[in-house]
């Protein structure tokens, strides 16, 4: 059995865990996530995007609960949350809680609940408000 | 670069519409359905199969090739066919394609036909692009608008009962609407209930089925050759097709693009947003028609909720919004919606939609989004 990251490409398991994301060098765009084809603002190849750390920490802009899915990860109900992150690109993710309000400051704390079919644990980004 | 105005120098119309019933799917072919729509289309503008010199299939589901094995069976007459699949707005594109075709001069009269079945699975090919990203898997469209919808509630101090009342007034208006999947007037307990994600609740989401919708699209030439009856053809104005832009962070795409789109079709028509009389607009799950009709700039942000609640938005109000039942109660087939939009506007601004009819309409628009993400719209007029 493995520990190992779900989204490998995202994230450093750290502590605190590190969103990875890319900057540009030819016109300074920040984006997430990091993209392996070109940049969306000026065009520039992929060689002219570095991968940048962002901070997991941010401000929720929306939350939503789901009641519903069609997939048995994650189990129903979670919360998915928009969040700014202070790096600047918005991204999405599920929080720890259903506490979380708009306009709540989060981090980023790593989870594992997870068991893939080969029984290795996985582990997944989540966030809480700020302690 | 230039950019002309097909649409006003050589004027398109919609000159016979037709549908197939939005349904659960069930044992019909597709080649059913969309013969279906096509004959009934024929039928209505009063002309015959051999008439038409070129056909567009919006169809998003179906596979590879489907439009001669269903087309064929009308005649093979051996016209081009092409399919077009542009995911939620492929019976819209189906429709630009046809009025290009007309306003180039190319052809006289065209078919624009939407026809799916679902297969189970959507198979958006954005997922398969390579782009690894934290929401996959988590994030499905319901939950995506259920965070516009909490964005929206939170920005505006709407509640969510405020915006349960588009799913009210669709499935009022769709329960008129013979073709439609939804065909109940529902309380809004029921509608409050059977929660899915955040604000949205099931009768709050699209169904998704199967169904064909057909548009008959003619020049002046066409209406004269074939000696059609002018009263009932309606006029295409504007055929706007757009794809998201970069709108800085934060910025809701669906809206940004909406609004973006929704201005280009107002400048190519030459009207403004407060002339248009009917709209059909991509109200696949409730929160969609608050933030479209403020993109479209119908009223200012924050006001569509309490403007749907007074009534200024039903059928006899200022302008009717989604007067078919809408994406909520008439359904959502995927291929066949943008065109039954343009069938919808054309009922509409013909005078011809009977319990439903919004009196004196004389300006319609039609406005889908697609995954990807595409925005379609149409002005459609009559004299
Ligand atoms: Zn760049």
């Amino acid at each position: 059995m493995t520990i190992q990251a779900r989204h490998p490409h995202l994230l450093r398991l750290t502590d605190p865990p590190v969103i990875l994301g890319h900057r540009c060098t030819s016109c300074s765009r920040v984006a997430f996530p990091p993209d392996p084809y070109g940049c969306e603002q000026c065009g520039s190849s992929c060689e002219d995007l570095e991968e940048l750390d962002l901070e997991a920490r941010g401000t929720v802009h929306a939350v939503a609960t789901v009641h519903r899915h069609h997939r048995p990860y994650p189990t129903t109900p979670f919360t998915v949350a928009v969040i700014e992150l202070s790096g600047g690109p918005v991204i999405k993710a599920i929080v720890a809680g259903s506490q979380v309000g708009v306009g709540a400051e989060v981090e980023g704390v790593l989870v594992q609940d997870l068991e893939d079919t080969e029984g290795n644990t996985l582990v997944d980004l989540q966030f809480q408000v700020v302690q | 670069m230039s950019e002309t105005n097909l649409l006003r120098d050589r004027p398109v119309y919609v000159v016979g519409i037709g549908l197939h019933q939005y349904q659960r799917r069930s044992e019909t072919t597709y080649v059913e359905l969309g013969i279906t729509a096509a004959r009934s289309a024929l039928r209505d503008a009063g002309i015959t199969w051999p008439d038409v010199q070129a056909a567009y299939t919006g169809t998003a589901l179906l596979g590879m090739g489907s439009s001669r094995i269903m087309l064929s069976r009308l005649g093979a007459t051996g016209i081009p066919m092409t399919q077009v699949e542009n995911a939620s707005a492929s019976g819209s594109s189906a429709v630009a394609q046809a009025c290009l075709e007309v306003a180039s001069g190319r052809s006289d009269v065209v078919l624009a036909l939407g026809v799916d079945k679902p297969r189970g699975g959507l198979g958006a090919a954005p997922g398969q692009a390579g782009i690894e990203n934290l929401e996959n898997g988590t994030v499905v469209p319901f939950t995506h608008f259920a965070l516009l919808a909490s964005e929206y509630m939170h920005l505006h101090g709407v509640t969510a009962e405020q915006v349960a009342k588009v799913a009210f007034k669709n499935h009022r208006n769709g329960a008129s609407n013979q073709y439609a999947q939804r065909q109940k007037v529902r309380s809004m307990e029921e509608i409050l209930a059977e929660p899915i994600s955040g604000a949205m609740t099931r009768l709050q989401c699209c169904p998704v089925g199967e169904g064909a919708a057909a548009a008959v699209i003619a020049s002046e030439e066409g209406i004269r050759h074939l000696d059609l009856d002018r009263s009932r053809a309606v006029r295409i104005n504007a055929s706007v097709t757009r794809t998201e832009a970069l709108y800085g962070a934060g910025v809701g795409i669906d809206a940004a693009l909406t609004a973006e789109t929704g201005e280009a079709a107002f400048n190519q028509a030459g009207i403004e947003p407060s002339d248009v009389d009917v709209l059909e607009v991509h109200d696949a799950f409730a929160i969609e028609e608050l933030l479209y009709a403020e993109a479209l700039g119908l009223c200012p942000p924050g006001e569509a909720a309490s403007l749907i609640e007074s009534g200024e938005f039903d059928i006899g109000g200022r302008c009717a919004l989604s007067p078919s039942g809408g994406l909520l109660a008439m359904g959502h087939p995927i291929g066949p919606t943008g065109t039954g939009q343009v069938v919808e506007v054309t009922r509409q601004l013909r005078g011809e939609a009977g319990g439903r009819q919004h009196q004196g309409a004389r300006i319609g628009l039609t406005h889908m989004v697609g995954i990807g993400a595409v925005c379609v719209v149409h002005v459609l007029s009559r004299d």
